[in-house]
């Protein structure tokens, strides 16, 4: 992974750089893609938490999560860069620096929108534009890199089938993180108030939640994942102010053909994921791509509230 | 005389002519060349920015993949443009560099100009029709079909790189000469280009108002408000928003055409996400419920950002983003909504002899079509 992803392409072309490559053996190259599709799987639900979360709970379409990614990863390098800070300790930081600008972005902007779904749609994309256009205000635009621990950026063989072990770290993270919001969503307080308000927001509120609050702090944790996806991403491939542009449209489809549910999502990233890396396997990469977004909208057709729906009603 | 001024038909008629007129009276004033083709393209993301107005302004739905009826109607213009430069049983340069020796199947209709455009206008309004039709049959609606919208055109720029032999992928396609309709060359640093252009986009705006004016509008924009409402009267609402979204498409071919015309080049940056939403940003600031004015938002964001010059241009992004997300916060009809507002004022002092139930009567009555 190292040596090919450090050039800036499309964010996708490196997920199947194994695909093109012509195996003696096809059950290897199809068992290798299986695995190169679990590690995409992984990459879009690390990209579709965050959103899934935010988009679940308030029916927000956040258009500026890919720049939430973006900033997780300038974070990163800037405590790399002008603190010092290891590259472990970095991904909690992300989480906190970006997650205090979501909340903020939440108080200042999406509150005065919430019965304007298609509004905040815009709203979002307006931050959007303002977050990237003041990144390379600061950073500039020339790209930038994110040290990680010369241990992640091995590669790892086992009997012909080879993944990057950073790939690895990238869907334990997953698993973690996937783990993370189940606790925290079905074993805190915090968690019921979610529920609750996401279930019905006016009943939630008559029984003394604080709806508003919640959908603040929950704005916040989704900023925050993203954050944190950011981290990991910018390790991936090279940090740019447009970088977030390439992820926002994949999660979008990851967390729509979900339904919303955590448990959507992560069905969807694996089956998007395998489904890609298979398809490029036979095909190429942007066929693989298209035949994806074509299988979205015919599925989504037929089941419009996608597989797990969120809150029980349709948006 | 209690009426806002804003939504007074015949005022409305003669803003538009008076706009027109300025509009289509510049190459009497300049001859610049470079000028006249600069302000023509301006008119190309007009007819944009109208096709838009008369899908989300009107119909409310938001439509963020514009870009496919625009890039699809410029590929096949640009096809036709390139077919026209072609000498009998030779294929484009770049087919060769890519391997193909004959014009493809897909390519072969392109070889006689007429079919080329009907074809150019034919295909984008087909694909909406359907796309639409899908879409509205099963009532996906609001935001999700914003997004799918984005999906599809994600699709489409990813389609049309990989065809590298039949769309030269990223390079896109460079007709080189200008497009000859009969004897006629449309030469697109000529002000019979601009004119041809400002026709069209007269006659776009104009069927678009008269559309919103006629009792299919006047559904468009009930459903628009409530779409479960206007189902129970009877309607059947699928049907009037594909119709509304694929006319609003034909609009966008027809820009696409004009674009490959005037620029004589095409690329997937036609199918670029960010291309697209800036449409709807140049609706949103000018005004959606407006034709007119979202033409406008076009002109002067567009104006804007090639005047502010390239020392200022990160600056600039900045500045509009801030101002676009300002005006959906606060002034959600943009700055059309402005207009309508100081003209409500203007109109008040001599409304409050009115009883307050005929007040209440006026401001309902704001969704005349503008």
């Amino acid at each position: 992974m190292a040596g090919s992803s450090r050039h800036h392409r499309s964010h996708t072309d490196i997920f199947v750089n194994l695909g093109g490559s012509e195996m003696d053996i096809s059950s290897l190259a199809f068992a290798n893609s299986l695995i190169l599709g679990l590690s995409i799987a992984g990459i879009f639900f690390v990209a579709a938490l965050g959103l899934t979360i935010i988009y679940g709970t308030a029916g927000v379409i956040n258009m500026a999560h890919g720049e939430f990614i973006m900033l997780g990863a300038y974070t990163v390098y800037a405590l790399q860069n002008f603190v010092g800070v290891p590259y472990f300790l970095c991904i909690p930081a992300a989480f906190v620096v970006v997650g205090a600008i979501g909340f903020a972005i939440e108080k200042s902007l999406i509150r005065y929108l919430y019965d304007r779904p298609l509004d905040t749609l815009l709203a979002t994309w307006g931050v959007s534009l303002v977050l990237i256009q003041g990144t390379r205000l600061i950073f500039g635009s020339d790209p930038k890199y994110v040290e990680i621990p010369s241990f992640l950026s091995s590669n790892l063989e086992i009997g012909g089938l080879s993944l990057g072990v950073f790939r690895i770290f990238i869907i334990l993270m997953a698993l973690l993180l996937a783990a993370l919001v189940w606790f925290i969503f079905f074993k805190t307080d915090f968690g019921i108030k979610i529920r609750a308000v996401t279930q019905n927001r006016e009943i939630a509120a008559s029984f003394g939640i604080n709806s508003g609050q919640v959908y603040s702090f929950t704005f916040a944790l989704g900023a925050g994942l993203a954050g944190v996806a950011g981290a990991l991403f910018g390790a991936l491939n090279i940090v740019l102010p447009t970088m977030g542009m390439g992820y926002v449209v994949e999660a979008f489809l990851t967390v729509v053909t979900g339904g919303g549910a955590l448990m959507g999502s992560a069905i969807a990233s694996l089956a998007i994921g395998e489904l890609q890396s298979i398809f490029a396997l036979i095909t190429n990469s942007t066929f693989a791509q298209f035949l994806i977004f074509v299988l979205i909208v015919v599925f989504l057709r037929f089941r419009p509230q996608g597989l797990i729906s969120a809150s029980g009603k349709r948006r | 005389m209690n009426q806002n001024l804003y939504n007074k038909k015949t005022l409305q008629w003669l803003f538009y002519a008076a706009a027109f007129g300025v509009i289509g009276a510049v190459p009497l004033i300049s001859d610049d060349a470079f000028l006249l083709n600069q302000l023509a393209v301006y008119g190309v993301y007009g007819m944009l920015a109208v096709s838009i107005s008369l899908c989300w302004g009107s119909g409310g739905i938001l439509n963020m993949g514009q870009g496919i009826a625009f890039g699809l109607g410029a590929y096949c213009m640009a096809m036709t443009m390139q077919m026209q430069t072609q000498a009998e049983d030779t294929i484009p340069p770049f087919m060769l560099n890519n391997g193909l020796d004959s014009l493809p199947h897909l390519w072969q209709p392109f070889q006689d100009t007429t079919t080329g455009i009907i074809l150019a206008l034919l295909v984008p309004t087909t694909f909406y029709l359907v796309f639409g039709g899908i879409m509205f049959t099963a009532r996906v609606s609001g935001p999700f079909f914003a997004i799918m919208t984005l999906a599809t055109l994600s699709a489409f720029a990813t389609i049309f790189v990989d065809l590298q032999p039949y769309t030269n992928g990223v390079n896109g396609i460079s007709p080189p000469g200008s497009l000859n309709l009969g004897e006629t060359e449309i030469d697109p640093y000529s002000s019979g280009a601009y004119w041809f252009v400002f026709g069209l986009l007269v006659l776009c705006t104009v069927a678009a108002k008269l559309i919103n004016q006629s009792r299919f509008g006047l559904i468009v924009r009930a459903l628009k408000d409530d779409p479960e409402r206007v189902r129970f009267l009877g309607y059947n609402v699928a049907i009037y928003e594909t119709l509304v979204y694929a006319l609003s498409g034909l609009i966008a071919a027809i820009a696409g055409c004009c674009f490959a015309v005037l620029t004589q080049y095409v690329s997937p940056a036609q199918f670029d996400v960010g291309f697209s939403i800036s449409i709807v940003i140049w609706a949103a600031l000018g005004g959606r419920n407006s034709l007119i004015w979202a033409m406008f938002g076009a002109f002067t964001v567009q104006g804007a950002q090639s005047y502010v010059g390239d020392q200022f241009l990160n600056t600039w992004i900045l500045i509009l983003g801030f101002s676009f997300i300002l005006v959906v916060r606060f002034l959600p009809g943009g700055f059309a909504g402005l207009v309508e507002t100081v003209l409500g004022r203007l109109a008040k002092p001599e409304t409050e002899t009115q009883s307050e139930n005929g007040n209440l009567k006026f401001s309902g009555a704001k969704e005349v079509a503008k």
